[in-house]
């Protein structure tokens, strides 16, 4: 595992759907979501819970060391009724999470995940749409 | 299904309603958001208003951290999450999946001279209630609000709220639509009312329990 994380400036659209995303704290608040960051760790905590899931995730760095980083979702109401199978997630498996680097430091917000078989998803269980990153 | 305004021994009676329409709107149904765009109004803060949004910190001050409902406004901001509401005679049931907020409003004349008010338990920001009906609308009439904010959502985070803040909600629903228009006033904060629109639309969604707790509401960082 390691430390990968990309900055990529999205062009548009970032804003308005913005207006629309649902988080208990307020994404655009919270998330910077004209940039993208990926980060692979292996999950250590699991929290389904309302308003706003999340995991805590082991990310090593080059040199070797480990720091946590929080990955927070939507509501986990939301995200049952969009069908997400949480059941998937298991403590002590690798995932790499791609999303809207927090304003605060080791923060994301998931926009999708990679699952160790490398199968994609996203909180909407909608393909991603960098241009409308709306997760509901 | 709509519900008679009111019988005809409170009509013999002679007790006429403000613009009461012979049948009522009939809004008892499951709502969600996102039955159309949001808009906020243009709103001009007093000097005290300015420093009071400009110091607000979102890494503590949303009231969300306590699981705690800052306006209605952001109430109704909060996306995918049901609304149930349903009419009595007597009442307005509303129950907000967000934060499992039960709101019971009594139905009053807006004439009389005092007219009973509901609060929400445990959400002190939200002020009392009461409400009436305007031809096709629903109006709810909100005062004896805590401080605190209209909004923590996106660029209007901070948008405080005084004690002195009167709420209105305007509810009209066209088809399959519910707009809700609501206005805030508070003379403490703003030289213009603040209004918000958002739109909801039917579902046939039902209500999920939430089950918040400021322990895990309030994990927004890392260890």
């Amino acid at each position: 595992m390691k430390l990968r994380t990309v900055l990529v400036a999205v062009a548009f659209g970032a804003v308005a759907a913005a207006q629309q995303v649902g988080a208990h704290h307020s994404v655009p608040v919270n998330f910077d979501q004209s940039k993208e960051a990926t980060i692979e760790g292996v999950l250590t905590e699991i929290k389904w819970v309302n308003p706003h899931a999340h995991f805590r995730i082991s990310v090593k760095q080059p040199d070797g060391s480990v720091l946590e980083w929080l990955v927070e979702m939507g509501a986990t109401n939301t995200m049952k009724r969009a069908g997400f199978p949480m059941e998937k997630f298991m403590v002590g498996e690798t995932y790499t999470i791609i999303g809207a680097p927090g304003r605060r430091d080791r923060s994301i917000l998931l926009e999708e995940v990679v699952m160790p078989d490398g199968t994609r998803m996203t909180p909407t269980m909608r393909p991603r749409d960098p241009n409308n990153r709306n997760q509901g | 299904m709509p519900v008679s305004a009111q019988t005809a021994a409170e009509q013999a009676a002679g007790k006429t309603a403000v613009k009461a329409p012979a049948t009522i709107p009939d809004l008892s149904v499951n709502w969600i958001a996102g039955g159309g765009r949001t808009t906020f109004s243009d709103y001009q803060l007093t000097e005290g208003g300015e420093a009071r949004f400009k110091a607000y910190d979102f890494m503590k001050d949303d009231p969300a951290y306590m699981c705690i409902g800052a306006s209605w406004t952001r109430i109704w901001l909060n996306p995918n999450v049901v609304v149930e509401l349903r009419q009595t005679k007597e009442e307005i049931r509303m129950r907000y999946e967000w934060m499992d907020i039960e709101r019971i409003i009594p139905l009053v004349d807006p004439l009389a001279a005092t007219v009973k008010r509901n609060n929400v338990k445990g959400h002190p920001a939200l002020g009392y209630s009461a409400a009436w009906y305007d031809g096709d609308t629903l109006v709810i009439d909100t005062v004896d609000v805590a401080p605190g904010y209209i909004t923590t959502m996106d660029l209007r985070a901070g948008l405080p709220q005084s004690r002195r803040m009167h709420t209105v909600e305007r509810l009209r629903r066209d088809g399959d639509i519910l707009t809700i228009e609501t206005t805030h006033v508070d003379a403490a904060n703003y030289r213009t009312p603040v209004t918000s629109t958002i739109k909801y639309r039917k579902t046939d969604w039902e209500i999920m329990k939430y089950g918040c707790t400021p322990e895990e509401a309030a994990v927004v960082a890392p260890r």
